[in-house]
């Protein structure tokens, strides 16, 4: 009985009716199933709008940065990275005036401190985002299925050993260990992700962990065991698969929560470095500047906002496509 | 009696995570590149001055040794130098510690306080307007970066209408002759109030979300529940029933994520205390990673990691005192 988004008229999507009758026998797992799901719950689709928006900027973003060297970018908008020729600071958005100019049709949300292009920024921050994000999700969802799916089958000493040592990670504020982390191996990107990724550790270990103690005994996991198939296989081909509804809503989530951290990491100057622009960082810039040209701090964080509810409004809304409690 | 032995078990069962807290933050820190004394003695320093200096942080030991060393100096309260200041970090820690329990207190206080009536409605008139509402807020809530919150607030309140500073906290308990414009305590704690507010609100957001989200779907179970049907069969008025036989088992929930919403908070605590140019905690260890002192980094993060872990406790404590169900393990 998840908090659904604002949008979702009804708590109880009655459009599951269909699946799981007399005559229809189809499995309440695996993608199909989900897909299905999806297209009926009215929040997750407006979620998956969102989250596929983004995630095509950011392909897009990607695309233009690795393979065309901002091509793109220069021919329709502006480079997001090099400083412009003839340098105007600080514009406003258009339509609005301040005191370094009145805002251009050129640049339609105005320039940042080094006069370049804040839409382009903006625009070529979801890259940022969106990679870190998910990878750090991914991070996460590895290793805590890892960890969580041996500790809660083998139990005992094991997953005494496991759980003390996620439970201390989980015990150091997720943002001073982060930091740490960084300070101790590197202060880029690549450790923010990593580092962001082990504090998903625990989020995931614990969900995987639960859902195999309970699994642990269903009749076709001690079937399998009788018939002689490996530990490992038992886990990874059936307990896994059968987990896959609440860890899919558990990851969607975890790309919001990820994509705050990183923009707070970046904000910090732990994140993305200069010039390649990321939200975080573009705050970071601006606040410098609050009170000439307060609205070079909207827009970066416009963004983030617009991203997370996207996986916020996607995660709540798979939780109530998914959850065979409501569906029934 | 027993909710004491329950209180002390908690604690020593928190030994272990503190130890391990302790074993994660010192080789970490022992990562950090860079040595430490170039960055205290320049880049030519004499021979001699290095292996004095090194003989008094105690870097010319093995590694091994420097960690079973911290360990016990930790469980006696000693938390080591801080290579730059050269001051105590425990004297350092101790000054800034209480401002950023400030603002961690009134985050959470403000959260609960605007988040408990908002669930509370929310569940008692779901699907109306009221409901899609506080689900808005609280969706936005969960969305939004703590300091990008602030930028705005500072913005809006602090430039654009000027009903409160931008920067800078002042301690309710300080000495008004301290403390500009002030000639009386309650002028100073006034004025503290007014710093508070701002950084509160930016901080206490996400919180306010998340209790707002677990209040609701708690408060629709709880309203649920065979006791309320009876309760109505009654003819229990339903305010009464919302207020007495509902919310009371509801709140159970709540406080767990209250304890897990710690863990986010002291995070941004240190985004916040940026943003508002507050000398709390959380720039005390920007501060010291930025000059690479990591006697003051461990101490920071210890720090950080430990009140997390008290708070947990006594988040655990607050739910098995108003849980009839929780017995101590000996009743």
């Amino acid at each position: 009985m998840s908090v659904n988004s604002a949008t979702s008229d009804d708590d109880t999507p009655d459009d599951g009716d269909e699946s799981g009758g007399p005559e229809e026998v189809e499995a309440r797992v695996g993608l199909r199933y989900t897909l299905k799901q999806v297209r009926q719950d009215t929040t997750a689709r407006i979620g998956t709008y969102i989250v596929g928006f983004m995630t095509f900027v950011a392909v897009f973003a990607a695309f233009d940065y690795y393979v065309l060297d901002y091509a793109i970018a220069e021919a329709v908008l502006y480079n997001p990275e090099t400083d412009p020729e003839n340098v105007r600071r600080l514009l406003p958005p258009v339509g609005m005036e301040n005191q370094f100019g009145q805002g251009v049709m050129a640049h339609p949300l105005g320039t940042d401190h080094r006069g370049r292009d804040l839409l382009s920024r903006t625009i070529y921050g979801t890259r940022i985002a969106m990679t870190v994000g998910f990878l750090a999700t991914a991070i996460g969802l590895g290793g805590g299925t890892v960890i969580g799916a041996v500790s809660g089958y083998y139990g005992g000493w094991i997953d005494d050993v496991l759980q003390r040592v996620t439970e201390t990670i989980y015990a150091i504020p997720f943002l001073v260990l982060v930091i740490a982390f960084m300070t101790a191996f590197g202060r880029n990107l690549t450790f923010a992700m990593i580092g962001v990724g082990i504090t998903a550790v625990p989020v995931f270990n614990r969900l995987i962990r639960s859902r195999v103690v309970s699994i642990r005994e269903e009749d076709y996991v001690e079937a399998a065991r009788a018939a002689g198939v490996k530990d490992r296989n038992i886990i990874f081909r059936h307990i896994i698969p059968n987990s896959f509804a609440p860890v899919l809503v558990q990851a969607t989530l975890q790309v919001g929560v990820s994509i705050l951290i990183v923009a707070g990491l970046s904000f910090l100057g732990f994140g993305a470095q200069p010039p390649t622009p990321s939200w975080g960082q573009m705050l970071s810039a601006s606040r410098g500047y609050m009170l000439p040209a307060p609205t070079f701090s909207i827009f970066p964080g416009i963004a983030i906002l617009i991203t997370v509810i996207g996986f916020n409004i996607l995660g709540d809304g798979l939780q109530d496509a998914l959850d065979p409690r409501i569906n029934n | 009696m027993s909710l004491l032995r329950y209180t002390l078990r908690r604690f020593a069962q928190a030994i272990p995570v503190l130890i391990g807290i302790v074993t994660i933050t010192f080789f970490l820190a022992n990562q950090i590149p860079g040595d430490p004394v170039d960055i205290m003695l320049g880049p030519t320093p004499a021979q001699e001055q290095v292996e004095a200096i090194r003989a008094r942080y105690g870097l010319d030991r093995p590694i091994h040794v420097r960690y079973f060393a911290y360990l016990s100096s930790v469980a006696t309260g000693d938390l080591g130098l801080s290579i730059y200041y050269d001051r105590p970090v425990l004297e350092m820690i101790i000054l800034r510690l209480p401002v950023t329990l400030l603002l961690m207190l009134s985050a959470f206080a403000f959260a609960i306080i605007t988040a408990i009536p908002l669930g509370v409605i929310s569940a008692k008139r779901r699907n109306e307007p009221a409901d899609h509402v506080s689900r808005i807020i609280s969706l936005i809530g969960v969305s939004t970066p703590s300091f990008w919150i602030g930028l705005v607030l500072i913005i809006v309140f602090a430039f654009y209408l000027g009903w409160f500073p931008a920067r800078g906290l002042v301690l309710p308990w300080a000495d008004p002759t301290n403390v500009r414009g002030a000639a009386t305590q309650f002028q100073v704690i006034r004025q503290s109030m007014h710093h508070l507010f701002l950084p509160m609100i930016g901080l206490g957001t996400l919180q306010m979300a998340q209790i707002t989200r677990i209040e609701r779907s708690s408060m629709v179970d709880s309203l649920q529940g065979e006791y309320v049907k009876l309760a109505r069969a009654y003819g229990v008025p339903e305010s009464t029933i919302v207020r007495k036989h509902a919310f009371q088992v509801a709140q159970l929930p709540v406080i767990t994520i209250i304890g897990l919403g710690l863990s986010t908070a002291l995070g941004g605590a240190v985004l916040t205390e940026t943003v508002f140019g507050i000398q709390g905690m959380g720039r005390l260890i920007i501060t010291a990673i930025n000059n690479q002192d990591y006697q003051l980094i461990m101490g920071t993060t210890l720090v950080f990691g430990f009140v997390y872990v008290v708070g947990v406790i006594i988040t655990d404590i607050t739910y098995s005192y108003l849980d009839p169900r929780v017995t101590y393990g000996d009743e």
